[in-house]
């Protein structure tokens, strides 16, 4: 299949730096994207972008393109240092700025729709309940926990818990169809 | 509500999910990212969760990036490796070429005509520049077999890198071909020549874009 990022990320494993300025310069604005949304702080996603790019280098030898395309790995590096930087902040209650990254949350769905596999998530999406697909949405867009979820949503911290497992074991169920 | 009941599978398949969705607290997601590096099992259920949910990385939205790469390269690559202690003396004055030719001249004179070994041919996409690279045994040879040098105040300058290391200049790429004491390298690293300021990168690493790559035996 036809992946440029996953050959950039291959050559980076070999120590082509041409090949790790190539791929900063294909994807750096998809992950500052992430970081931003994420993080909420310019500042804060600029340091956070230098970071995931020296693990990408450091782990570029880890990747395997037989179990997913480049990008996805990418983001999941960058997601993954998001939200260990959100997890390490000390927990905000539920306030304004959390209200208004949910408010874009339904926009960004819906461009999904024009896509393969974002057509097939989207899809996947509208089997659950709304307030428990916005839930889903929102924990992996904005890298919200599981008590700023109970916030946002009202419920108790146990109740959101089995929310979120009953609806990951339906995505599941619809998108390994 | 009470807590879903799940089969130890599906208990599982919730932490990788949880993990991958990223709702979990730190000391959870430690203890994820400790069990990943142990149980290769458990490493499939998340890059399997990955996947599935990739579909809503689109609803990230690109954002303006600062050219962050000096920076970053700063930290990644902070010493230039130290290059063969035979080549670098040579540099300094293999950019004058009258030194190649008399190379040349030497070699031809005393071991009859060398054969050359070509190693790589660094070329754009549309091949309006290339640069060929071959072996004379314990020189390259680097002719330019396309396109023109830089403009004036800029330079072209070659550079070998071999697999987790710095980039070693092997010289400048002018009017002639350039003649280097430097031997084949081996496959699996990588030549390539970058827009530097007139007389060469101040730095001893590539500091203007990287124009051209190539892997040897790739």
């Amino acid at each position: 299949m036809d992946d440029p990022v996953a050959d950039l990320i291959a050559r980076c494993a070999a120590a082509d730096r041409a090949a790790f300025r190539s791929l900063y310069h294909t994807t750096s604005m998809k992950l500052m994207g992430v970081l931003l949304r994420m993080l909420g702080e310019r500042a804060e996603a600029e340091d956070a972008l230098q970071e995931v790019y020296t693990r990408v280098w450091l782990r570029a030898g880890r990747y395997d393109p037989a179990k997913g395309r480049g990008m996805t790995w990418l983001i999941a590096v960058a997601r993954n240092l998001a939200i260990d930087r959100l997890r390490a902040r000390p927990q905000p209650s539920g306030d304004a700025e959390i209200e208004t990254v949910a408010d874009t949350a339904p926009r960004a769905e819906a461009r999904l729709v024009a896509q393969g596999d974002a057509r097939r998530v989207s899809e996947c999406f509208e089997t659950l309940e709304p307030d428990r697909a916005q839930a889903v949405r929102g924990a992996y867009l904005d890298g919200l926990s599981y008590l700023q979820l109970a916030d946002r949503h009202g419920v108790p911290l146990n109740t959101m818990r089995t929310w979120l497992r009953r609806s990951l074991l339906k995505l599941r169920e619809c998108l390994d169809q | 509500m009470t807590d879903l009941p799940l089969s130890v599978n599906d208990a599982d398949d919730m932490l990788a999910a949880e993990y991958v969705l990223g709702v979990l607290d730190l000391p959870e997601r430690a203890a994820v990212e400790a069990r990943l590096k142990r149980d290769p099992d458990f490493a499939a259920r998340v890059v399997a969760w990955e996947t599935r949910l990739e579909g809503l990385n689109d609803g990230y939205a690109e954002a303006p990036a600062p050219d962050l790469l000096p920076r970053i390269e700063a930290r990644l690559f902070p010493t230039p490796s130290p290059p063969p202690a035979r080549s670098l003396p040579l540099l300094r004055w293999l950019s004058g070429m009258a030194f190649g030719a008399v190379l040349v001249i030497l070699t031809l004179a005393t071991l009859g005509p060398p054969s050359m070994l070509p190693v790589v041919v660094l070329a754009t996409a549309d091949n309006r520049l290339a640069y060929e690279v071959a072996s004379m045994g314990d020189s390259l040879r680097i002719t330019r077999i396309a396109g023109v040098p830089a403009v004036a105040g800029q330079v072209h300058e070659l550079w070998v890198i071999a697999p987790d290391a710095a980039p070693v200049s092997l010289g400048l790429l002018e009017e002639d071909p350039l003649i280097v004491g430097y031997p084949t390298p081996p496959a699996g690293w990588v030549m390539a020549v970058s827009i530097e300021p007139e007389g060469g990168s101040p730095t001893g690493l590539p500091t203007g874009p990287v124009i051209l790559t190539a892997l040897v035996g790739g």
